[in-house]
């Protein structure tokens, strides 16, 4: 193992504010993860989520000396993605779409909210599922993803969205419920 | 993805783009809680000040003006100050949240931190006897307050018609004193058999009374009762202890 992978995220946070290409090293690990948060959250191209990452990745740097340590460096990163992509909707003035989901990542979402006696969900139903899902408004619709498809804890989400741990759980139960209002309404009962 | 990162890297160093400064981070995140100490000094204030008028009200003179307790409490209770601590607690709440750790705090949590300042440093400030001085500056410097919405222990007092009367007396004998009240005026008191003086209550010439009775005339005024100006008025209306019972017994008067 090399040295560079066992030293810790505050170490490489310190040294990064001396050398920015020690800051690679921490892009390296975390690149990844919020690549793929900013896809489930945007329905941006690949080229699109590189250029929004690599403005959250600048923020990221600029703001080394505002890490506080009693936070995970990921939840912080993931608190700066969020932020940005909430700012950059805001500026081009679009809704952030959710179905660039995989269909395993949908399935998360919707096992998490409906009980399924079956275990094979139909494609089809999974289809009009996704409607529903996307009909939600942004903070129902982040909220479900970070817990259901990142599998983040509360306390990490709490850190990411700035939110008290009850907030985080009324946003999980409303989305959960306003997904089954939704398909009750639009009769989809397939499972 | 390679590529991302020596881009990233290539356009920090291009770009001269560095980490901001530590300075302003701290200075932005103690200038959040500093504001928030602020809102709870002026909640502090606030407190003090009710806490001022409440203690220094005799809140049992419902028993005089044909009132219940609740019904008069309501009337004498210092409102203004109620809602500025509300606005100041609100005020906390949001600045508290608006923290960078603010979030993690329950409502239950940040309600007792606030509540908890402002009663501590309320009373502190009430025990430095800074409380009357902020009433007074409120009544300057907003004059409506001073004029119709501060119940004081003087207002409450200057009010012959409706049977409380204060002032300082200047002349004193068994049956007679002379006081000038808190407006200046010159009252003729008279005291009669049944007259209850508080057994505190010093109605040597030089002493601040409070009276009450009733208003005969512009300047005379028949007393039935009459207690010291300062100490035991919060709430219990006690006004200076067991009753002494009359002029005729052993009451301070007498011993004059």
């Amino acid at each position: 193992m090399s040295e560079e992978n066992v030293r810790s995220d505050a170490d490489l946070i310190e040294l990064s504010k001396k050398d920015p290409e020690m800051f690679g090293l921490l892009m390296e690990r975390y690149q990844g993860p919020l690549f793929h948060y900013i896809r489930r959250l945007t329905q941006l191209g690949s080229d699109d989520i590189q250029d929004l990452l690599q403005e959250v990745f600048i923020k990221i740097y600029q703001k080394l000396n505002e890490y506080d340590e009693e936070l995970k460096f990921s939840s912080w990163a993931y608190r700066i993605a969020h932020n940005h992509i909430i700012d950059h909707f805001r500026k081009v003035g679009a809704r952030p779409q959710t179905n660039s989901l995989e269909d395993y990542e949908w399935e998360k979402i919707i096992s998490a909210s409906v009980h399924i006696e079956k275990e094979i969900i139909n494609k089809d139903c999974v289809e009009k599922v996704k409607g529903c899902i996307e009909q939600l408004p942004l903070k129902y619709r982040e909220v479900l993803i970070l817990r259901f498809v990142q599998e983040l804890e509360y306390e990490e989400i709490m850190d990411i969205l700035k939110k008290p741990k009850g907030t985080v759980a009324t946003l999980i139960n409303r989305g959960k419920d306003l997904l089954v209002r939704n398909m009750k309404e639009q009769k989809i009962n397939c499972f | 993805m390679k590529d991302l990162i020596k881009d990233t890297i290539g356009k920090i160093k291009k770009e001269h783009i560095e980490p901001e400064s530590k300075w302003k981070y701290l200075i932005r995140k103690y200038g959040m809680w500093f504001l928030f100490g602020m809102i709870v000094v002026f909640g502090a204030m606030s407190f003090s000040s009710a806490y001022y008028l409440l203690a220094s009200l005799d809140w049992d003179l419902y028993r005089f003006v044909h009132s219940n307790r609740l019904g008069y409490s309501l009337s004498i209770f210092p409102y203004f100050w109620a809602v500025l601590i509300s606005i100041f607690m609100l005020a906390a709440f949001f600045e508290i949240r608006k923290t960078e750790t603010g979030y993690r705090f329950s409502l239950l949590k940040i309600f007792l931190i606030t509540i908890g300042g402002i009663i501590v440093l309320g009373l502190t400030m009430s025990f430095l006897g800074l409380g009357n001085r902020f009433n007074m500056m409120m009544a300057e410097g907003v004059p409506y307050y001073g004029q119709h919405m501060m119940v004081t222990k003087e207002s409450q007092w200057s009010n012959p018609q409706e049977g409380f009367l204060a002032g300082k007396i200047i002349t004193s004998s068994s049956d007679e004193m002379k006081i000038t009240d808190l407006n200046g005026k010159s009252w003729n008191v008279l005291l009669s058999e049944t007259t209850l003086i508080r057994p505190k209550a010093n109605v040597s010439v030089g002493q601040m009374i409070k009276i009450i009775g009733k208003s005969l005339s512009s300047s005379t005024f028949q007393a039935t009762e009459i207690r010291p100006w300062m100490g035991g008025n919060m709430m219990g209306g006690d006004s200076g202890g067991q009753a002494c019972m009359s002029v005729q017994t052993d009451c301070p008067m007498q011993k004059k």
